[in-house]
């Protein structure tokens, strides 16, 4: 197989150009993907996509980008030549047998006029996309094309490549053709017709090398544009996203959910103590002859966390409050133990409107103010009074609180000695602060004075914030 | 084993399981590559099934290794058989006397029974669990292990090592190879994210739910005598449905599940009534329904003035002949 080599470098590129594009891929996998390819081969392109997919792409949000890369990558360059192809024959008015026809007669003629054409001309001249590609292709790499990086390159780059082709040559060739075809003395109509053709797809030439370029730059872009955006976000603060990013968002927290899962599992697992279980210690006793040599516990312990989750919805942190609740409604999916409230100066619960709707309607329905008045100002002291008041009774020593908000109390009584009985009765106190640690205690922030009754205080404006907090909430 | 990728499609078809050929592709690949395949897909798109088709379409066995939380190498792989031992050594109480005769001490008796064990730790009685099965069985099998990602990932990381070198070592016994690597198909519901090495060792194949066409393809050929308008109206609306945002989204089998029901039915079109009676069976949750049902109010409304059009020029042309 003489292709076989081109096809593993091509498929190395690849391979590259997806990593770049935060895929990835193992040595191994970049064999398999070899050896895939080479099964299925090249005819069937299809096939070699599927193969290429199922050894390289195997994280399900990666599929989408593969895709597109795929296109990009193998697509472009064949794509633009059989489409600056297509479009030559429509400007010229030629049906695919005329364009057949007339083919035929120019290397009929070149032949007798004992001309001798260059793989180039020939290629071009014949319409030999698989050619013309792979020669492209060798001149690009000569120039290193791949390196391309601003739009302001590809000039340079379309007139590098011309030249590594060889287009001067190519440009005196064709015309000495002409010359030849004219000096032949051939009918006047015919010879139009291929004066036109040639010229039309020098032209062709020119304009296909751009188009090789732009694809160039559009896969370094496609690359870097990715890298960016998960670099991005992680980072970005939960005050300003666009749908896309509110989207992608909710992917994460999904993640962060099942994430939080496992951990719960694992830890499980560890918690060795726990019921004498007869069955388990009969069957495991067996090889004693029966006799009870060794105790067995059950180690399903069902000690599922309890979580009472207090979520401000003030102004201030009206931004921040839909990715709060969006977290409070995961985690209240994942436990069945999740009692949720959402407080201004008034305190309300949730935790039955987020299990009877589902998401962005029960936290349309949280922000719209039936539960408590979101328009008026926060009194963080007021509505730890009312929780004191009517829910104190469901933090038990197992019990995680849980408050998200920025403290920002208005300057009125904030009460402290609320945390402090709630302290005393939970498991642990967690708050989670979407403003920078920086301004805390500054204005009317009040974290100073509630610090001291919580257990972790965190910064948590961000996904890559809130992965810290859920990594320290499980342990 | 599969010639081609056509191959694969058309045992597949003779097996009633209509592919696409993406699928085929990666299912002709793992056969060659001898690689296992990770499925990954909603839930009810036919992962397992798959694995079974691939068992049938082979003529091999199908061993299943369910995945659930807590499962362990003793359920995985093999266990001695204690109850088993213990019965033998009680009937063969006399022939153990026998051996122990004449021993003056009690190492030495100790020194005779040692002698003897390899009786007792024999393939009679080890009782092999699904991988052990794979591994041991004296022709070419399949072996399925489904929902990978209920397991602990401690049992991840013991299936690499099985699904690596397809041998095990009994430590009484010594390491044991499989004869005939078996075809291994592992499913996830991606509960979670299975790890990297895992992954990198499988080729990995994505199903989603079926474009309409396969889909009524699906239908036409698992509901015997399913009127040709219904089961395009059956998929149309499930299909619709699947866009919304739901808890559940309905799988394949419910829609063959309703199709069904809707054939005992005597139905032959979907109307509004009929919908709300039966539309338990592709949605399981009361919000759910009300929703699904806000949105097909619109689409039936529709599609019986399309009928009614349809009928009306029927009508017309009859009356014309």
């Amino acid at each position: 197989m003489a292709a076989a080599p081109a096809m593993d470098q091509r498929i190395a590129q690849f391979a590259n150009l997806l990593r770049e594009s935060g895929f990835r891929i193992s040595l191994s996998e970049h064999m398999d993907a070899l050896e895939a390819a080479r099964a299925v081969g090249l005819a069937d392109r299809e096939a070699f996509k599927d193969a290429l997919r199922a050894t390289l792409a195997k994280r399900a949000i990666d599929l989408a980008a593969f895709d597109e890369l795929f296109d990009l990558y193998f697509g472009g360059l064949g794509e633009a030549i059989r489409a600056s192809a297509a479009e030559m024959q429509a400007a010229l008015g030629l049906e695919d047998a005329d364009l057949q026809d007339l083919m035929e007669t120019l290397a009929a003629l070149a032949r007798e006029l004992r001309v001798e054409l260059s793989p180039l001309a020939q290629a071009l001249l014949q319409n030999d996309a698989g050619t013309l590609e792979r020669l492209l292709r060798e001149a690009g790499a000569r120039v290193e094309v791949q390196g391309i990086q601003r739009p302001m390159q590809e000039g340079r780059y379309s007139h590098a490549i011309a030249q590594a082709l060889g287009l001067s040559e190519l440009n005196r060739e064709i015309e000495d053709l002409k010359q030849r075809l004219e000096a032949a003395g051939l009918d006047e109509a015919l010879l139009g017709k291929i004066r036109a053709f040639v010229d039309r797809r020098l032209r062709d030439l020119t304009d296909i090398i751009k188009r090789y370029v732009r694809s160039e730059l559009e896969k370094r872009d496609h690359a870097a544009r990715d890298a960016l955006r998960v670099q991005s976000l992680a980072e970005k603060s939960f005050y300003y996203l666009s749908e896309e990013e509110i989207r992608r968002m909710n992917e994460a927290v999904k993640k962060l959910a099942e994430r939080l899962k496992n951990t719960v599992s694992v830890r499980r697992k560890r918690a060795k103590r726990g019921k004498f279980d007869i069955k388990d210690t009969l069957r495991k006793n067996l090889q004693y002859g029966g006799t009870p040599f060794r105790l067995q516990l059950d180690r399903r312990v069902r000690d599922k966390p309890q979580v009472v989750i207090l979520c401000d919805v003030s102004d201030s942190v009206r931004n921040v409050s839909r990715f709060m609740l969006q977290f409070v409604y995961s985690l209240q999916d994942l436990y069945s133990r999740v009692r949720s409230f959402i407080f201004v100066s008034e305190l309300g619960e949730i935790t039955k409107l987020f299990e009877e709707h589902e998401i962005t309607e029960a936290i349309e329905q949280a922000l719209t103010g039936n539960i408590v008045n979101v328009f008026a100002h926060s009194d963080f002291g007021r509505a730890f009074r009312i929780f004191h008041r009517d829910y104190l009774g469901c933090v038990t020593r197992k019990t995680s609180v849980i408050i998200l908000g920025d403290a920002r109390n208005n300057y009125n009584h904030p009460h402290e000695w609320v945390l402090k009985e709630i302290r005393k009765r939970a498991k642990q106190l967690i708050w989670l602060n979407p403003e920078n640690r920086l301004t805390w205690g500054f204005g009317d922030s009040e974290m100073d004075r509630y610090q001291p009754y919580c257990d972790l205080v965190e910064e948590c404006r961000n996904l890559k914030q809130l992965y810290r907090v859920i990594d320290r909430l499980v342990m | 084993m599969f010639d081609s990728i056509d191959d694969v499609i058309e045992r597949f078809a003779a097996q009633q399981y209509i592919c696409d050929r993406r699928i085929a592709t990666v299912v002709y690949l793992a056969a060659r590559l001898r690689k296992p395949i990770l499925v990954e897909g909603p839930a009810g798109v036919g992962k397992t099934e798959l694995a079974k088709v691939i068992a049938a379409a082979l003529g091999h066995e199908l061993i299943r290794l369910q995945c659930y939380e807590g499962l362990d190498e003793g359920k995985a792989l093999y266990e001695w058989e204690y109850a088993k031992q213990l019965l033998y050594t009680q009937i063969l109480k006399d022939k153990i006397s026998e051996i122990l005769a004449g021993a003056r001490t009690l190492a030495q008796a100790v020194d005779r029974i040692a002698r003897e064990d390899d009786v007792f730790f024999s393939d009679r009685f080890l009782l092999p669990r699904p991988l052990l099965r794979a591994i041991l069985t004296p022709a070419p099998t399949v072996l399925l292990i489904d929902e990978i990602d209920k397991a602990d990932s401690e049992f991840e990381a013991f299936l690499l090592e099985v699904l690596s070198d397809f041998q095990v070592s009994v430590p009484e016994l010594g390491t044991l190879k499989a004869r005939y690597v078996p075809t291994v198909v592992l499913t996830s519901n991606n509960a979670r994210e299975m790890s990297d090495a895992l992954k990198r060792r499988c080729l990995h194949l994505y199903i989603d739910f079926p474009s309409l066409d396969r889909e009524l393809q699906i239908v036409r050929l698992k509901v015997p005598g399913i009127s040709e308008q219904l089961s395009r109206q059956v998929v149309e609306v499930v299909q619709r449905v699947r866009k919304l945002d739901l808890k559940k989204v309905p799988s394949i089998s419910e829609t063959l599940d309703w199709a069904r029901a809707l054939v005992l039915l005597n139905a032959d079109s979907l109307d509004e009534n009929l919908v709300s009676e039966t539309l338990s069976a592709i949605l399981k949750y009361e919000g759910d329904i009300r929703k699904a049902q806000e949105e097909l109010k619109d689409y039936l409304r529709r599609a019986r003035e399309r009928d009614g059009l349809a009928a009306a020029a029927r009508a017309e042309k009859d009356l014309l002949h």
